[in-house]
């Protein structure tokens, strides 16, 4: 026998046994060609189908709009563009209350008056539209210093205006936006659903399980090891489907189809697709712990595949209730498991992730995880598994 | 050597007295066979001996040392066989060989030593490279029995070892386990077949409801109950402990 290594080196031993043995495992399924080539195809021909079958002419805008805050002022067209009514009209709720409503859906300037020697004008600069209009807002203010105020406070002098990107006005975005989490969560669960099945309440059912208990590799490199491989190879295939719905995309912008999901002209840059990447990798390890501690349980694939059902509709329901989020969610929502990180991957393709929130969520996953994971290593010792 | 004294185990969830006092004593270089009727609580003592279950009460030493669940160590030097016990089916033996070795920390020389030995003792060699669910019931039997045995335990449980196995094959098997014997190891059988007891068994251990009965030598045991066979010496004893069991019921 080899010299007595350390514990650690025990555990991450039998960690990278188990690890590599289930990996092997699940690359020699036949099963698995289903859900990594099938599966992926059919989606790819969806995409292209669903495309195809978008009306071509749409009419989503039937006027612009210029909100003031902080002026008593009555709603009025002040003119046409591009054949659609420009409105002005006032708001009396605060921006930071305005932007968590519904009408701020509809708007393409806000001017903030609430302090006359510093008016904001939010616009959102990757719009021609709302770029135009906020230069008509600044001759607005600029007018309103000129012929108002200079009256009204003597020692006023015009300022440059602050002006403000709310960015979120890239269409192509906030459609993935609101479809990615449920697009990345609905594969990711019934892969882990499929894979953390099999790991274990498989390997009962066919009796290979014992053979590992009865084996000198500790419980948190048998568990750990597991988990890792469910979550790599569920994220792998996740990745994939996604691949095949930005590859059909590729397609139809080829082909001169508008592409329903709007993955063709999504503007992402590297730092959001390692954020992303970095919150599927969570969510993913969250899944499979909680996969892996219901497959401990269960007697057979077909027993944890139905244990997990409802772990995969809360999921997806999280998922779906994130896709009519209207305006920017309050701190304690980032704080509902699964939930919160849809409205991360939301924040981080909108470009409008906040540092905190995206640290309480990672937080909070990782300690859910971890909790999950002490609950299995509790649950592994009991007679229920290993009988 | 293995003592084993006073072991209960009451399964929590139907609180289930599987077993309610189990006490035997099993010697290195023999072969000690339990024996008792279904539901005895034999393949219980046989999961509390090889860590996969923790008794409520009593211990089970290994040569003086306490046997722990926890302790993962021991494992090495423990091989348990059931017929619920299967490999992955995916796998070939060599690549089984290869998995459990590593899971029991030996070399790459050590795995190539010891498989190459089981597999040509076995018959598997020339059936390496293929997959372990291709095989037939007693090539798979001879396959989990060479795994099992890879790491060269000094402890070997066997459940049913020969169930369902045809002749050559099961031959082939209580030759080996006289082989492991000679070499010096400790070897606890489970069976309901009372020749193969006789076949191989140095001593053997009766449990009846729950309770070690008999625990002696193969010839002691017809002795002590005054009749000349083995299988008459345990139905005697079954009959005289589950009889008692019955009144007690009453």
């Amino acid at each position: 026998m080899r010299k007595k290594p350390s514990s650690v080196n025990k555990i991450l031993h039998g960690m990278h046994q188990i690890f590599s043995h289930e990996m092997r495992k699940i690359l020699k399924e036949k099963s698995l060609l289903f859900g990594f080539i099938v599966l992926p195809v059919i989606m790819l021909l969806m995409t292209v189908g669903i495309s195809m079958l978008q009306p071509k002419e749409t009419e989503t805008v039937e006027a612009y709009r210029m909100y003031f805050y902080g002026l008593e002022i009555d709603s009025y067209n002040i003119g046409t563009m591009d054949d659609k009514d420009i409105w002005i009209e006032p708001v009396k709720d605060d921006p930071e209350e305005f932007m968590k409503s519904k009408r701020f859906n509809r708007c393409d300037v806000l001017v903030d008056y609430s302090d006359v020697h510093n008016v904001k004008i939010y616009y959102y600069e990757s719009d021609d539209v709302s770029s135009y209009l906020k230069m008509s807002a600044e001759s607005f203010v600029r007018q309103s210093y000129e012929e108002i105020y200079k009256d009204m406070f003597p020692d006023i002098t015009f300022r440059p205006l602050s002006t403000e990107d709310i960015k979120q006005k890239d269409d192509t975005n906030r459609m993935i936006a609101m479809l990615l989490p449920y697009m990345l969560i609905l594969p990711l669960t019934a892969n882990i659903a499929n894979f953390a099945g099999d790991t274990i309440a498989g390997d009962k059912a066919r009796g290979t399980f014992y053979q590992v208990m009865l084996s000198p590799v500790p419980p948190i490199s048998l568990i750990m090891g597991k988990i890792l491989s469910v979550s790599l190879i569920s994220l792998i295939s996740s990745g994939v489907y996604i691949g095949c719905d930005v590859l059909g995309s590729r397609i139809c912008e080829s082909l001169g189809i508008k592409d329903a999901f709007g993955f063709a002209g999504v503007h992402v840059s590297t730092p959001q697709i390692l954020l992303i990447l970095l919150y599927a990798v969570l969510l993913c390890y969250l899944f499979a712990n909680l996969g892996v501690l219901i497959s401990l349980f269960c007697k057979d694939v077909n027993q944890a595949q139905t244990a997990q059902i409802p772990v995969t509709l809360l999921c997806t329901l999280a998922s779906m209730m994130s896709m009519f989020r209207l305006g920017i969610s309050p701190k304690s929502h980032y704080l509902i498991p699964v939930y919160n990180i849809c409205l991360i991957f939301q924040d981080l393709l909108n470009a409008r992730a906040k540092m905190g929130n995206m640290l309480m969520v990672a937080l909070s996953l990782f300690v859910l995880a971890v909790s999950v994971l002490v609950v299995t290593l509790l649950s592994y010792k009991s007679e229920k598994v290993r009988i | 050597m293995i003592t084993i004294e006073h072991l209960k185990k009451t399964f929590k969830k139907n609180k289930v007295e599987a077993v309610k006092d189990v006490s035997l004593e099993i010697h290195d270089g023999q072969i000690f066979a339990l024996l008792g009727p279904n539901g005895a609580g034999k393949t219980t003592t046989m999961r509390m001996l090889s860590t996969l279950l923790e008794p409520t009460a009593g211990t089970i030493h290994y040569d003086g040392k306490l046997l722990e669940q926890s302790d993962v160590d021991i494992r090495r030097r423990i091989a348990f066989l059931t017929n619920e016990i299967r490999l992955d089916g995916q796998f070939t033996p060599d690549e089984l060989a290869d998995y459990y070795g590593h899971l029991y920390e030996m070399t790459k020389e050590q795995i190539e030593k010891n498989r190459d030995k089981l597999f040509d003792y076995f018959g598997i060699s020339e059936f390496r490279d293929r997959r372990y669910e291709t095989f037939s019931t007693g090539m798979k039997q001879k396959t989990s029995l060479a795994i099992c045995l890879l790491h060269d335990p000094d402890t070997i449980i066997f459940d049913e070892p020969t169930n369902g196995l045809d002749i050559l094959t099961q031959h082939l098997i209580e030759e080996y386990l006289q082989r492991l014997k000679a070499e010096g190891k400790c070897i606890i059988l489970s069976t309901h077949i009372l020749d193969l007891v006789g076949r191989l068994a140095d001593r053997v251990g009766i449990i009846v409801d729950g309770r070690s009965v008999f625990c002696g030598t193969v010839e002691e045991l017809p002795a002590a109950q005054g009749v000349n066979t083995l299988e008459e010496a345990f139905i005697k004893l079954y009959k005289e402990n589950h009889e008692e069991k019955a009144i007690v019921g009453k």
